[in-house]
């Protein structure tokens, strides 16, 4: 997921690479503060771990390997903010003493692996976990956030790829850096992760489970800063920009109308019009029938999506927490057997 | 049956193991960083400026190929950036290599699509198949790699010709936090050494392995060694916060080299706004 320099435009990369500074204060003030002064070996070799990390082969099938980011993880074992920074260092050395990821690009590449990716993980681990989770729900809540923390890294990549060719293009309209739409280049992000999301949260879950066995401090629920307060003000956030999809011309790629389909490739596919009327949506397009305007149609759809999606995060919850009352898992504080 | 001796694979074309690939790539990195210094405490051209200087440099080259719109001026830069290259003792041929291996064939294959009329219709150049390659596409994705590879040209320039210490003292006379440089001064010191327990656990692994094992099996051995190595991370913290503090470590990121702008420098600064100027017009020429 590292961006090299030439896929961004400078009209992306230098308000990134300036939006990216204050986060950056930020985070070194609120882990000096929750730190204290050993906090500067604790990042580094949370740096240091957090960059050797992405140098293990993980087996994955026929032979082939794949590896993990595991800002998630380092935002599970030392908070959000530190590994904020742990991973923006490891990223700055990556690009300054081995040429992996573009200097122009640092700024996007933080934002994607050590701000979106550990803060959007560790919103959803603490969501999932709750206040006091036993071990099973911690090591599910942490698979679950590295996945979903993952994804929406890709995504926010994504985004700034498929914002190049609205931003900068010549006469005729040809992109001059990264050159596919939103509608391109978001779902192939996406898509592709949510495939490798899946080593990502076995990754997570297994280290966490690891030193969950050899030494539950490390994985000691940390308390919680209006951890709730945050995610519902980024959701908010999100759901007011989810007009700027509006921007996109065309339809994403890969899910296109059948009258699209049949444009392209000269034929109905039977399969296809067969099955395309099986079902109708509530809200087709993301736009409730009863408003007219599509800004406003997309925000309620942004909304009702993220409603819907809460509520089934927290029946998720009820019952996990019902599972755990009734099994004799050991929690973090009891000594492994 | 005798197995398959996993360690010998790569001596022997045979495929080499989870085991001997993460310790050869680790291996690889360290062996890379430690020739980086090397060739940055050489002589050249790069070498013999002021660290700040070739920071400077290699920034104001990054964003004026982020600039440039002509695939010909792009080709103009990574040009230059060979001949600094050159000039900074640098194998020229290893220089090209690691470009493209470590950006430019990765451009190729993304932008590939871009040259195709699914995705850029326009005057149609070749037809293979169900595929045809448009003129525009074909523009599109020449620039797209060729402003990669003279992005990567410029940041392995300084990859290669600087040293991390000289990056820690231009970031220090910039008045960057102490605390920040302290961080990635150790974070670098560190690396190494989790690098270096990283490759002498995966080769202890191969070398008592008769066989590489089950995918599940080598995949729960890797996870177990990231919780051994992220243990050992956070474990060694209190050790070196103590051992700084025996050092006389008092919050502050002492150097004892004082870094002084020269005449020279200034000239090859104003040389490279020179150039800089000259690419940006020489573009806006050609695009006319």
């Amino acid at each position: 997921m590292h961006i090299p320099d030439g896929y961004l435009g400078p009209q992306t990369y230098a308000v990134i690479d300036v939006a990216i500074l204050p986060v950056w204060a930020a985070a070194a003030s609120r882990v000096r503060r929750t730190l204290k002064s050993r906090q500067v070996p604790l990042m580094a070799l949370g740096a240091a771990f957090s960059f050797v990390l992405m140098m293990f082969n993980v087996p994955v099938f026929g032979g082939t390997t794949a590896h993990a980011v595991g800002a998630v993880l380092i935002a599970v074992l030392l908070g959000p903010w530190a590994a904020c920074l742990s991973v923006s260092t490891a990223i700055v050395i990556q690009a300054l003493a081995f040429g992996d990821g573009g200097i122009t690009a640092i700024g996007a590449n933080c934002l994607n692996m050590a701000v979106v990716m550990p803060f959007v993980g560790f919103a959803i681990y603490r969501l999932v976990s709750g206040p006091a989770p036993s071990l099973r729900r911690k090591i599910a809540a942490s698979g679950l956030g590295a996945y979903l923390g993952l994804v929406a890294a890709s995504i926010s990549a994504g985004i700034e790829f498929g914002l190049q060719p609205l931003l900068a293009h010549d006469a005729a309209g040809h992109a001059l850096y990264a050159p596919y739409s939103l509608a391109v280049a978001v779902p192939s992000m996406a898509v592709t992760h949510l495939v490798v999301g899946l080593l990502e949260a076995a990754v997570t879950m297994g280290v966490v489970a690891a030193l969950a066995r050899s030494d539950p401090a490390l994985v000691a629920m940390r308390p919680a800063s209006r951890p709730l307060t945050w995610l519902w003000a980024g959701l908010g956030a999100l759901i007011l920009l989810t007009p700027v999809g509006l921007l996109a011309s065309g339809s994403a790629w890969g899910e296109w109308a059948p009258a699209a389909v049949k444009g392209m490739v000269g034929y109905m596919p039977a399969g296809l019009q067969r099955m395309s009327g099986a079902w109708t949506a509530a809200m087709p397009d993301y736009a409730p029938a009863f408003i007219k305007d599509p800004v406003v149609g997309y925000v309620a759809a942004a909304l009702t999506g993220a409603a819907l999606i809460a509520a089934i995060v927290w029946l998720v919850g009820i019952a996990l927490s019902r599972r755990d009352d009734a099994s004799p898992v050991p929690t973090d504080d009891e000594e492994p057997s | 049956m005798i197995p398959v001796f996993a360690h010998i694979g790569d001596e022997h074309g045979r495929r080499r193991s989870v085991a001997r690939r993460t310790a050869d790539a680790v291996g690889g990195a360290v062996r890379e960083l430690l020739q980086n210094e090397d060739l940055a405490m050489g002589p050249g051209l790069m070498q013999s400026l002021d660290p700040r200087v070739r920071l400077t440099t290699v920034l104001a080259l990054a964003v004026t190929a982020s600039l440039v719109r002509s695939v010909w001026v792009l080709a103009a830069v990574f040009v230059a950036t060979m001949v600094v290259a050159a000039a900074s003792r640098v194998d020229v041929g290893a220089f090209v290599r690691r470009v493209w291996a470590s950006a430019g064939l990765f451009a190729v294959l993304l932008a590939a699509p871009a040259a195709t009329s699914w995705f850029t219709p326009g005057r149609a150049l070749v037809t293979l198949g169900p595929l045809t390659i448009t003129a525009p596409g074909l523009a599109i994705a020449v620039r797209l790699v060729a402003r990669v590879a003279a992005g990567a040209g410029v940041g392995l320039l300084v990859v290669w010709t600087t040293r991390w210490t000289d990056i820690m003292r231009a970031l220090t006379s910039w008045h960057v936090p102490d605390v920040v440089v302290a961080i990635f001064a150790m974070t670098q010191q560190q690396i190494v050494t989790l690098m270096r327990t990283v490759e002498g656990t995966h080769l202890a692994r191969e070398s008592r392995m008769l066989s590489e094992g089950s995918t599940a099996e080598t995949r729960g051995w890797v996870v177990e060694r990231m919780a051994f190595t992220a243990r050992k991370s956070l474990k060694t913290a209190d050790d070196v916060y103590d051992a700084m503090l025996a050092r006389g470590y008092s919050g502050a990121w002492p150097s004892i080299v004082r870094l002084r702008t020269r005449g020279r420098d200034w000239l090859w600064l104003c040389g490279c706004a020179a150039f800089s100027a000259a690419v940006i017009g020489a573009d806006k020429l050609v695009a006319r």
